[in-house]
This record gives structure tokens, C-alpha cells and sequence, in this order.
């Protein structure tokens, strides 16, 4: 299994943010430490949103492609990353 | 697969003269890069965006056979695409070129500007992270998509019709949404203009008329944009339309209804507070489109269920109570925002008595008196007893270059200050005597500064100072003002009859929430934030959203038509290629439910 990284697009106000990044941190800890991930911050870093054409948070991309908008069911994250990992 | 394949990752690390090199250690930089990652190859370079260092980048990339790499300089925005085509060009796919900012840490005059050791200890870890993004990252299909020939612009003042004729004479459809019930907005209330003193719904007119007959303009007044998704090419857009209770189609502007309306309220939109208007009304004759509306808010049916007068004499039968909200679904390849300013209320600066004293307008107040088809027909004459104010007074930067408000020069209130006290003399009140109290006189517009030594001429006085204080007499609601003029060194007691205070332009009041709907980034004054302030003026974070006029910031009429045809340029641009290119998961990214903000 390969090392992930998940870009987890948020804001400050955002309401669905805090479900992903509980997800993302069970995530972690279950796939012992293979997920690399970094919280942008939109208000702070408008322009790599920008790059993914995000037009609504919360919004993950993994491994450079922009794989959600809106909060993910955790089983349809988990199986996108696992489909990164075994690539 | 391309991630399988041996990954040979460049780290260039650019001095930037010494914009980075001066406020951080570039060997320690260097060092750390190196230990960083295994088989990263780290190279630094004085200035990599210049002839000589995009020849080195490339020379790099080719004899170290570099299949990806992280710059490590300026913005993306300035940048990013520099190094991807040099990337190209020695064989690098675009995707696999990254621009990592760090010159914001370390650049003089930098806001976010840090000490040497935070600088690098903060770019350690972005480089890190970078690297790390880089190396993961796999490469995206880009795929072509049909571009909408369409175009929203949101706000239809002089900015967003200028941009939207443009694009609509171009062969676009273009979908003009209006907040209020007219368009025009702010400059149809000026009456006059400067320079040339033109009469404004004069010069204005031509464009809304033109606007309201073209065959491929979409003009929605009353209208909001409520959400909006997609990508440049595809966006959808909602737009809702507030009822005006009176059927457009049907109504044909001939007033009765007015006539007939026993309701008499303030009309706070077109007169400024100072004249009255009915509950069912037309903004002003030149209004577009020329059709009644009706303010439920002040409507005897809507407060208290009776009357329906309107209903009873309007020959057309075009009132229609039971108007509900409306919702479109547009699309457009491109937006194009241009919501304009709004003026500064200056109740908080109590010491100058607004809304405590009735003497004491703002200029935009004074606009509308002095129009001749303003609540006062052109007549100047004091809000508190209607008669001719012999002494004014007009008091500069209220609101403005002011730290306990805004920061920032709103621009045109030089110019509008002149402009209302040449009219003033020239026109309406010959004999009065007009003060005008400054910080400095700014007019460096074409033929501002002769304008200004016009008004001189004119003996308008100017006193170099800012009045402390302004005191109301009780009886004849006269006013005393205090200032210290530097020019004689003594303290000035000044009676006035009228104060008119030179208020600041700032962000209209949806902009906010707009910037949310959009993405769209507003800067530290909550104006929209162009991609770079000297080089991408109408650009945003957003590909295929542009903005333009007042919305970016405090600027004339001549500035806000230059930059409207500069959006509607990016927009014609993007859109006439027909196709664009795009990263898949752009167009094809899951939506799932709507648990975001």
C-alpha cells in the first residue's frame, strides 16, 4: 500500500467541515499513518482551490484529483482512498 | 501507470533578488531540501522567472532528466504559469510543475512578513508538503467541454451594462441581474458628471435603452443571484426575482396608480431621504424598465389588507397581488460581477451630527437636490425650513483615509466635492459662499486638475484641515463649525447654513454574500479581490469570473467603463474558443449531499 495525500478544502464558517476532518483523523489512525493530509484553508489559500474549481466546501482531493464536494458518506471516502492506495 | 514510473522531483528555489534571499538563509533551505526527501534534486537560481534562469530551469529539468517540480518563489497567481510553460518545453506535463509561495514571509513591505527563523522554518514545511503533493500526485485527464455562449452579469449599473452590451454585440446572450427595480444604477442619480459637467441620466440613457431593446439581452431586475455552481464554460446559476406585484408584460408605465396611492412614505432609494414617493411607484422617468412597482412594505393591502386603489384604476389590469418569487435557472460560460459601491453612512462619526442634525447631508443628498428632477426639482434648500442655504460648508474623507473607519481613498470625492460646488455657484445659489474643507485635493484623472483650478477660480475657499466638531444652533438649526487652518496658523469659526459631508464608497451591501455564492475573494476593505492588483485587474481566484467597476474597488465612471470592456474582453476570450480544456474531475467531481457551506 502506497502513501495518500488528501487535500481537505475548508473554512473557518463551514458547516460540513468538521464531519470530514473526524472522518479523515479515523481514517488516519485505521490506515496507520499512509495518509498524508493538509487542511487548506480557502479563506487563506483561494487560489489552490481555485486550481480544483471548487465551488463548494468541504471538498477532498486526493492525490491531486477532486474527489468530493459536500461531505462524503465515510465508506465512499475510505474507498477512494483505498482505490489511490492500491493504484 | 505514470506513478509507478521512476519519480525525479526538482526543487528550485528562487532568490527573487533579494526579496527572498534577503529575509531567509537560502542554504539552509538548500540543506533541509536535500535531507528532506530521498533523490530530490535541489537547485537555487537569483531570479528563475528571468531569460537566464527559465534557460537554467530547463536545462535542469533536461540534464537531470526531472519528471516533476516544485518552484519555490512567488505566488501561483504571478508565476505558475511561467514555470509550467518552461516545463513544457523541456518535456515537463504543466500539471507536474508546482508554485510554492514563500515570498509572502519574507518580502519588505510583505503583510504576512515574518522574522528569518520562522521564514524558514514555515517554508521547510510547505517545501515538505510540496514535495510530498508532487510526488503522489497522478496525472488528470483534461477533457474538452462545449463553453455556454452566454453570459451573467450581476449588477446593472453603468459598469455591468457597459460589459454586458459588449459581449451581447459580440453575438452572447447575456443574462443582467438587478438587485433593484431599475437599472442604471448610481450614476442615474448623479445628475451631473465630472469633468465635463454632462448631464448624467443623459450620457447614462443611451446604454439602458440600448440595453432594454437588444435582441440578445436578458434583463432582470429585482433580481438576486441565490447559488451558483460549475465551472467556467458551465456555470448554473439560480436567480430569484422578487415580486413587484404588477405584471411587467401588462403594465405600461402611465402612472395612474401612482396618482391614485394614498400612501405616501420616504423614498430613501432615489431621493436620498429627502423626498417622498407612494407605496406603489416608478424609481424616476428614465427608469428601465418603465414599469410600477409595488413596496409591500409600506402597501395599505399588504399591512393592513385594505385599500387596493391601484388594483381599482390601473387601465392595464396589471396589478397583481398574488406575485409570487420567482426562480430561474440560468447558464452561462461566463460571470462577469459588477455590483458597484454603496455610500458611507456617517451616523458614527457623531461629531459631525448626522441624523441629529437636519442640516448636516451627505453628498449623494445633495446629487439628488440639486437634480433637476430630484425631490426639490433642482431647487438647493435646507432640509429643516426650505429655504436657499447662503453659507455651505462640504467636509472631505469622512469615512475615508481614516483609521477608525476605512483606511483606504475613496477616489472620487475630490472630484464630486468640486463638481457640486461648481454647480452650486454656476447654477443654483450664485451668491453663496462654498467652503470646502480637505486633507489634500486629489484629482489626477484627465482635465481633474484644471477642473479644480476652475473651481478655484470660482472663489469656492479651500481650508486645509478637517473640522473637529459641529455644533447646531437650537433655534435656526444653523451650524457652527470649527477648524484650524494652517495656511493663516489660526482656528476658523465658520457658520454654515448647510454641511455636506464627503462620505466614503464602500462595498455594496450584498457584496458579502455574493463573494460566499461566487467563491470569490474580497480584500481587506470587503471590495472583490482582483488575481493581481497591477497586472490581472479583473480577474479572480475563480477561472471565468471577472470583476469590474466599483466592485473592485472605489473609481470614476471613465475607470469602470474601461475595466467593464476589460472583463467582457476575458470573458469574450474564454468563450469564443468555444471549447475549453479542462481537468476531468473538475467536470465530473461527485456531489454528494449539501452538508458545506
Amino acid at each position: 500500500m502506497e502513501e495518500v495525500y488528501v487535500e481537505e478544502f475548508v473554512s473557518p464558517g463551514c458547516v460540513g467541515c468538521p464531519a470530514v476532518r473526524e472522518m479523515l483523523e479515523e481514517l488516519s489512525v485505521e490506515f496507520e499513518g499512509k495518509l498524508i493530509i493538509e487542511e487548506v484553508d480557502i479563506t487563506v489559500d483561494a487560489t489552490r482551490a481555485a486550481q480544483y474549481g471548487i465551488m463548494s466546501i468541504p471538498a477532498v482531493a486526493i492525490n491531486g484529483v477532486l474527489k468530493f464536494m459536500g461531505v462524503p458518506h465515510k465508506e465512499e471516502l475510505k474507498k477512494a482512498i483505498l482505490e489511490e492506495m492500491d493504484r | 501507470m505514470e506513478s509507478k514510473k521512476e519519480q525525479r522531483i526538482g526543487v528550485f528555489i528562487c532568490h527573487c533578488g533579494k526579496n527572498i534571499a534577503g529575509g531567509i538563509n537560502i542554504d539552509a533551505l538548500m540543506e533541509s531540501s536535500r535531507q528532506m526527501q530521498r533523490g530530490v534534486y535541489v537547485v537555487e537560481n537569483k531570479f528563475f522567472c528571468s531569460e537566464d534562469g527559465q534557460v537554467a530551469f530547463q536545462k535542469a529539468i533536461q540534464d537531470h532528466e526531472l519528471n516533476r517540480v516544485v518552484v519555490v518563489a512567488c505566488a501561483p497567481s504571478l508565476h505558475l504559469m511561467t514555470f509550467q510553460r518552461c516545463g513544457e518545453k523541456a518535456g515537463i506535463e504543466p500539471q507536474f510543475v508546482d508554485l510554492i509561495d514563500i515570498r509572502k514571509w519574507t518580502m519588505h513591505g510583505s503583510p504576512q512578513k515574518v522574522d528569518p527563523d520562522q521564514a524558514v522554518e514555515n517554508s521547510k514545511k510547505l517545501i515538505d508538503m510540496g514535495v510530498k503533493r508532487m510526488r503522489l500526485k497522478r496525472l488528470i485527464p483534461m477533457i474538452e467541454i462545449k463553453a455556454e455562449q452566454s453570459v451573467l452579469v450581476v449588477g446593472g449599473g453603468v459598469a455591468g451594462l457597459e460589459a454586458g452590451l459588449d459581449l451581447a454585440d459580440k453575438g452572447y446572450r447575456v443574462h443582467v441581474v438587478e438587485r433593484l427595480p431599475t437599472i442604471g444604477g448610481k450614476m442615474a442619480l448623479l445628475y451631473k458628471v465630472f469633468p465635463t459637467n454632462d448631464c448624467a441620466p443623459c450620457i447614462l440613457a443611451p446604454k439602458t435603452a440600448y440595453a432594454n431593446i437588444h435582441p440578445n439581452i436578458n434583463l432582470l431586475s429585482n433580481s438576486e443571484v441565490k447559488s451558483a455552481e460549475g465551472y467556467i464554460g458551465n456555470f448554473k446559476i439560480n436567480v430569484v426575482q422578487n415580486p413587484r406585484y404588477v405584471d411587467t408584460e401588462r403594465c405600461t408605465g402611465c402612472g395612474e396608480c401612482i396618482e391614485k396611492c394614498p400612501r405616501l412614505v420616504i423614498d430613501s432609494e432615489y431621493s436620498a431621504g429627502l423626498g417622498k414617493r407612494k407605496a406603489i411607484y416608478i424609481p424616476y422617468d428614465q427608469a428601465i424598465p418603465k414599469k410600477a412597482v409595488i413596496d409591500a412594505e409600506n402597501c395599505l393591502y399588504f399591512r393592513k389588507g385594505a385599500c387596493r386603489l391601484c388594483e381599482e384604476v390601473c387601465p392595464a389590469e396589471a396589478i397583481d397581488f398574488e406575485q409570487q418569487t420567482r426562480t430561474m435557472h440560468l447558464k452561462a460560460g461566463a460571470i462577469i460581477v459588477a455590483t458597484g459601491f454603496d455610500e458611507y453612512d456617517p451616523t458614527e462619526k457623531s461629531e459631525y451630527g448626522y441624523g441629529r442634525y437636519g442640516n448636516v447631508i451627505t453628498q449623494f443628498q445633495l446629487a439628488r437636490l440639486l437634480d433637476i428632477d430630484g425631490p426639490t426639482k433642482g431647487e438647493l434648500l435646507r432640509p429643516t425650513d426650505g429655504r436657499e442655504p447662503k453659507n455651505v460648508v462640504m467636509i472631505q474623507c469622512v469615512g475615508s483615509r481614516d483609521k477608525s473607519t476605512n483606511n483606504y481613498c475613496s477616489n472620487i470625492c475630490c472630484m464630486y466635492a468640486l463638481k457640486h460646488a461648481q454647480l452650486i455657484k454656476e447654477m443654483v445659489v450664485p451668491e453663496a459662499e462654498i467652503y470646502i474643507c480637505y486633507i489634500d485635493m486629489r484629482t489626477t484623472g484627465k482635465g481633474f486638475e484644471e477642473y479644480y483650478s476652475r473651481t478655484r477660480e470660482l472663489g469656492i475657499h479651500f481650508i486645509r484641515g478637517r473640522p473637529s466638531e459641529i455644533i447646531e444652533e437650537t433655534e435656526t438649526k444653523n451650524l457652527i463649525l470649527k477648524v484650524e487652518d494652517p495656511d493663516i496658523g489660526r482656528l476658523l469659526e465658520i457658520d454654515a447654513d448647510l454641511v455636506v459631508l464627503s462620505c466614503a464608497t464602500i462595498p455594496s451591501s450584498g457584496t458579502g454574500q455574493l463573494s460566499q455564492i461566487l467563491r470569490i475573494e474580497r480584500d481587506e476593505n470587503g471590495f472583490f479581490k482582483e488575481m493581481h492588483p497591477k497586472l490581472r485587474p479583473v480577474e479572480t481566484n475563480v477561472r471565468g469570473i471577472y470583476i469590474c467597476g466599483a466592485a473592485q474597488g472605489p473609481k470614476d465612471i471613465p475607470d469602470s467603463i474601461i475595466q467593464a470592456r476589460a472583463a467582457a474582453s476575458f470573458a469574450d476570450g474564454e468563450l469564443r474558443k468555444a471549447k475549453i480544456k479542462l481537468p476531468e474531475f473538475m467536470v465530473k467531481a461527485r456531489k454528494l449531499n449539501e452538508g458545506g457551506s
